[in-house]
């Protein structure tokens, strides 16, 4: 049975995990669907009652009824490496290969629609809060007096991006940034904009959640980081990530939330306060994780191997947050 | 008429450019020059900014 691994060549993130998967012996298939035709080619075949379908990359063929586990990493929009590619040809390309995929058994990391869904950051919030997680103060909108009423009540804010996304025409990165006292909120008329109430942290936690397992991490915030120095991402090199444990309630919150949102993966960023809580930020369904196990030695890689690894059982409908399988 | 998040924007670094490893169809890994891959060298790993939390940035939505 062979794990079936979708992403770009470039993601070395994933070398970790196949290079793991190597080491025990499990079959692996990995393609980009940006691939799909061409360097990757696939067949489906309904007939009376039946289904047997193939999937073929690098010279490799395997039957889709030997799928153990799907792994959606950093796949590229099918059809986007074609000859001729189209907006057209890539919707015919997805269908294709995420339509076969879906009539497997196969485990997911993660399934589509569970990703779809878990990239709503509103969802997120509102998933948080249910689950038991601390979430600061939020404002999602485009009322402008709503935006200075917020910050009349919250008066120390950061803005972020609604969807994790950056701007690509001109690239440019938009960080976690601190708003200042006084600002003009007038062109939060022109798109949603996520307003939240800055949490004065000591440290950020990233913890990664690979099945029923927390790996959790802690980077202090440096000794001479000003207060305007809020997104972990763009800060200075200084402090490195360390192993932490995982206070029981935010375990028990952690394993709520993803049983909920069907993840099998998610990476949970939280900013610890001078009290020693964990504030809720954002759970990346797709989230990195090799940064992680660079600085602390945790078993991150490993961990995903193992969980790919495992046979499906019964019809491939795996329970709740193990992913969704089947249809 | 610029969004109010696009005043905190700055301009995007390109990781990817300087890549010291090339994909192996056949291993369905990374290499570097000397064949080994690249995955096994968090040297290279750290330098290459690829594992980190900006890295797919540009092309996807998760980090």
């Amino acid at each position: 049975m062979t794990v079936l691994i979708l992403t770009c060549e470039q993601d070395v993130t994933a070398d970790m995990v196949v290079a793991r998967l190597n080491a025990i012996g499990v079959p692996v298939l990995r393609l980009d669907p940006a691939d799909l035709p061409g360097g990757v080619a696939l067949s489906g075949e309904y007939v009376h009652g039946g289904f047997r379908g193939h999937l073929s990359a690098g010279g490799r063929l395997v039957s889709t009824s030997g799928l153990r586990s799907v792994w959606v990493r950093r796949p590229g929009v099918p059809g986007s490496r074609a000859v001729r590619p189209s907006a057209w040809l890539s919707e015919e390309s997805a269908q294709a290969l995420y339509g076969i995929l879906r009539g497997t058994g196969a485990r997911w990391m993660n399934h589509p629609d569970a990703a779809a869904r878990a990239r709503h950051k509103p969802w997120q919030l509102r998933l948080a809060q249910h689950a038991g997680l601390p979430v600061p103060a939020t404002l999602i909108t485009t009322f402008p007096q709503a935006a200075r009423d917020f910050a009349e009540r919250f008066p120390d804010l950061v803005v972020k991006t609604v969807s994790g996304t950056h701007p690509q025409d001109p690239p440019e990165a938009v960080p976690t940034s601190r708003v200042a006292p006084g600002t003009d909120f007038a062109s939060v008329a022109f798109g949603p904009t996520l307003l939240q109430r800055r949490i004065a942290k000591r440290a950020d936690i990233r913890l990664t959640a690979v099945g029923d397992r927390l790996l959790a991490a802690r980077k202090p915030v440096a000794a001479d980081a000003g207060p305007d120095e809020v997104d972990v991402r763009f800060t200075r090199a200084g402090t490195s990530w360390e192993p932490v444990d995982v206070p029981v309630r935010t375990a028990e919150a952690v394993h709520t939330y993803l049983r909920r949102a069907r993840l099998a993966y998610g990476a949970f960023d939280f900013a610890e306060d001078a009290d020693g809580i964990w504030w809720f930020l954002e759970c990346n369904q797709s989230g990195q994780f090799g940064f992680v196990e660079i600085d602390t030695g945790q078993p991150i890689a490993r961990t995903i191997a193992a969980w790919l690894a495992r046979e499906t059982q019964g019809n491939g409908r795996s329970a709740e947050h193990e992913g969704v399988a089947g249809v | 008429m610029r969004l109010f998040a696009l005043n905190y924007a700055r301009p995007a670094e390109q990781l990817e450019v300087s890549a010291a490893y090339t994909y192996d169809s056949a291993l369905q890994l990374n290499v570097l020059s000397d064949g080994s891959v690249a995955a096994h060298d968090y040297g290279v790993l750290r330098e290459a900014g690829a594992t980190t939390s900006t890295a797919g940035s540009k092309t996807h939505f998760d980090d």
